[in-house]
């Protein structure tokens, strides 16, 4: 009996000790929470497998705590999540060199899944990238690499610079790999095949002839060398619009989305959506020529012909500017699906119209109509993710009432039913813009394991009601009184902020 | 200003704390570059080594941990003050022993939880205690370095400049490339909006004065974030401008007055100075 009792009594004390040791190792991985809401998820190191599942929705304000008083209009948000290990997170903005205008300009890394981030000032671009999208697929297999990134300096002219780092949280500069002049909006998707990094990055290169200015760029030996496609084959009005969206699936399938240009007045542009599709990885004899229209039998599925798409570099839906919102996504189990979204001006009475349709037989045939509920009006930056049981998230920001209200929406049937999350609702009008874009030219949604994982730009007044699914601040913020400080007790302006979110996929 | 007042204080009591390094012209001459080089300056006492003051900051034995006695220089976004710990990764380790306390100019490297710096210079702090707060007989010697510094980016300006005029604007209006000049213009968001400034000459301060008395400036009016610190110009405008040759719209010249004259553009911050500069800008260019 009394051995029997001591066996309890232990059995109850190692139990305890778990517990108790448990909640610290929790306690030690989470940041400082200025407030509650959303809880973090546990951090894989500590308790759980890298694809724990998530408990619940977590947003985080990326601006670090020793960044306080900064009141920056951190746009153009981008994220990249190490393939091999999701708990390493590289995000990106228009956040310039915190301390020098010559110094290069800045990333933020976290190494705990998102739960706390620093800055660190890796890219080659000096003060702040003109334009910054990245991805990691680790097939070199560096621990906490490898990044791969495409940016574009702003000087007198923009230079595009493809580069690379092995180890997003040495102080070391991304090498640069390839790198030339006369492009714009570079667009970094990849994948490890093979210990080998193949990347695809959609730019609009306006040294291609013709005017057949969407291109990607693919590199399948890590970046050390890179060629370059134009993807369109029609007549354009001079060149493409600033988007092009490649997609990439575990199977070598490339897909890539773009606006293909015939007519622009200077405020509007008439233009195709155009899909091209790649089954070799783009590594064939004619790359992205696996799909014709059956219209002129040229490369490149129309998905939608003739769309009116407003073009405007002033602001034009609140304080945003308009005109190039596009995003491709593709299944990572079954390549034959796929889905593009788009904005144009597709409804009286709206300024800027999002579209969502699907193909489900290798973008041969598309949905003729807009998936339902997806047509989506005043909002912009589209961003789709599909998750590896097939649900489909969507990504965007809409004004209404005043309010930018930023959506992820999920589903599992083609938007016939979904799940609709507003992760922030804010002002439009606070703060007053400091240039274009104001909340940027795009967002990202991507999914890992069990998780859609996003990046998105906001208002950054700290008020618990302008964010549903609860946020914590790295920075200093008093939620009690709404008011942001320097980390000393003094007032800092609201400014735009990024946030990271993660939100656990529907069953 | 109580951070630009620290600074002077800084400045002058590391000078006068060590008169090996600032007691003498070279010594000044470093400090001074060392002062403008770094944009964090602070003193603090060693309180760890081979370690760093908080996650994400990767730890080696070149870095090691800092409280923050006084903080004499840093950008206003940068929270940090005294009682912090700020990790530095300095250049040779072994020169730094516990308890140690220095003046270290750095540049910013690792921002999270806390601060970390790259170190650039370091001054050790023969006494002990923090460098003074206040030390109003030597403001005027550090606002002169302060001074000298802003001189110099001034004339690196000038240096850089194929014409430094004073001038008017007299009109402002929309410039598109003109179909037969050899360069295309793309549609992006970056697109620059090229406006065209007409400059009315009141003086040549470097270069030769155009024919005329006139001359066209061209700058980007957009807000796009590649162009928005860039000079904007409106109509009566006056003041100082650093300008250089059109080699970015896209056409080196510019009509004017029916006549085919240079385009010049004016992009960069600073590019353009209000008259009160002009004295300051007279005696640089004397130089």
């Amino acid at each position: 009996m009394k051995a029997l009792t001591a066996f309890w009594m232990r059995l109850l004390a190692f139990t305890l000790l778990v517990v108790i040791a448990g909640i610290l190792l929790i306690e030690r991985g989470s940041p400082p929470k200025t407030a509650m809401g959303g809880d973090g998820l546990p951090s894989a190191g500590t308790l759980s497998p890298v694809y724990a599942a998530p408990l619940q929705v977590k947003l985080v304000d990326l601006i670090p705590a020793s960044l306080s008083g900064e009141t920056n209009q951190d746009s153009e948000p981008f994220l990249a999540v190490q393939a091999a290990n999701p708990q390493v997170m590289v995000a990106s903005a228009f956040t310039p060199n915190p301390v020098s205008s010559s110094s290069n300009a800045p990333v933020y890394v976290s190494q705990d899944g998102g739960n706390t981030w620093v800055l660190n000032a890796i890219t080659p671009v000096p003060r702040m990238t003109c334009d910054i999208t990245h991805a990691m697929p680790t097939g070199e297999n560096h621990p906490r690499g490898d990044l791969h990134a495409g940016t574009l300096a702003c000087a007198a002219s923009i230079t595009l610079d493809e580069s690379e780092s092995n180890d997003v949280s040495s102080g070391a500069v991304m090498n640069v790999q390839s790198t030339r002049s006369n492009v714009d909006q570079p667009f970094v998707r990849a994948l490890a095949i093979s210990n080998s990094d193949h990347i695809y990055v959609g730019i609009n290169d306006f040294n291609q002839p013709n005017g057949h200015t969407a291109t990607v760029d693919v590199s399948v030996d890590g970046g050390v060398t890179y060629k370059s496609f134009s993807i369109e084959a029609r007549n354009t009005a001079g060149q493409d619009g600033p988007s092009v969206r490649p997609a990439v699936a575990p199977d070598n399938t490339v897909y890539a989305a773009f606006f293909g240009w015939r007519k622009f007045n200077g405020t509007t542009a008439t233009s195709d959506v155009v899909v091209v599709r790649d089954d070799a990885g783009g590594t064939g004899p004619n790359p992205f020529q696996a799909l014709r229209d059956p219209s002129d039998k040229l490369p490149g599925r129309l998905v939608v012909k003739g769309a009116s798409i407003p073009w405007s570099n002033g602001p034009a839906l609140g304080q945003e500017r308009i005109g190039s919102t596009l995003s491709i996504a593709v299944d990572p189990n079954n390549s034959s699906t796929v889905y593009v979204g788009w904005a144009d001006h597709g409804r009286k009475g709206d300024i800027y119209t999002l579209h969502v349709r699907r193909s489900t037989d290798r973008g041969v045939t598309w949905s003729k109509a807009d998936l339902p509920q997806t047509t989506i009006g005043n909002a912009t930056n589209i961003a789709l993710a599909v998750a590896n049981n097939g649900v489909v998230g969507l990504l965007y920001q809409q004004l209404s009432a005043g309010r930018w209200v930023t959506h992820v929406v999920q589903s599992h049937d083609g938007f016939a039913t979904a799940q609709d999350l507003i992760l922030a609702n804010v002002p439009a009008d606070t703060p007053v813009q400091q240039f274009l874009p104001y909340l940027g030219d795009y967002d990202y949604l991507l999914s890992v394991g069990n998780e859609f994982r996003g990046v998105f730009c906001s208002n950054n007044s700290p008020e618990l009601a302008n964010f549903p699914q609860g946020v914590t601040y790295q920075r200093a913020a008093d939620f009690s009184i709404k008011t942001l400080t320097d980390g000393s007790g003094n007032r800092v302006a609201v400014s735009i902020d990024p946030f990271y979110f993660s939100v656990p996929v529907i069953p | 200003m109580n951070s630009s007042l620290n600074f002077l204080a800084g400045i002058l009591s590391t000078a006068l704390l060590a008169p090996s390094v600032a007691g003498f012209p070279q010594g000044q001459n470093n400090q001074s570059a060392l002062a403008k080089q770094s944009s964090i300056i602070f003193s603090g006492t060693v309180s760890q080594l081979g370690a760093v003051s908080f996650v994400g900051v990767p730890q080696s034995s070149q870095t090691i941990v800092v409280r923050v006695d006084s903080v004499l220089k840093k950008p206003p976004a940068v929270s940090l003050k005294k009682g912090d710990n700020i990790t530095v990764e300095v250049k040779d380790p072994s020169t730094f022993q516990q308890g140690a306390q220095a003046t270290f100019y750095a540049e910013g490297w690792i921002f999270g939880s806390g601060v970390a710096v790259k170190e650039l210079g370091h001054d050790f702090n023969p006494g002990a205690g923090a460098p003074a707060e206040s030390a109003p007989t030597g403001e005027t010697a550090l606002g002169r370095m302060q001074k000298q510094i802003s001189d110099q980016d001034l004339q690196n300006r000038i240096a850089a400049s194929d014409l430094v005029v004073i001038g008017r604007v007299t009109d402002v209006h929309r410039w598109t490339i003109p179909k037969s000049a050899a360069a295309r213009y793309p549609i992006s968001e970056h697109s620059a909006d090229w406006h065209e400034a007409v400059l009315q000459i009141k003086t040549i301060l470097k270069g030769t004065k155009p024919k005329g008395g006139k001359m066209a400036v061209r700058f980007p009016l957009s807000r796009d974030v590649a162009w928005v610190n860039s000079p904007k110009f409106q109509k009566q405008q006056q003041g100082i401008f650093f300008l250089k040759r059109d080699q970015v719209s896209g056409d080196p010249t510019a009509t004017l007055g029916g006549y085919q004259v240079a385009a010049y553009t004016c992009l960069k911050p600073g590019d353009w100075l209000p008259l009160s500069d002009e004295a300051r800008v007279r005696s640089l260019l004397k130089k």
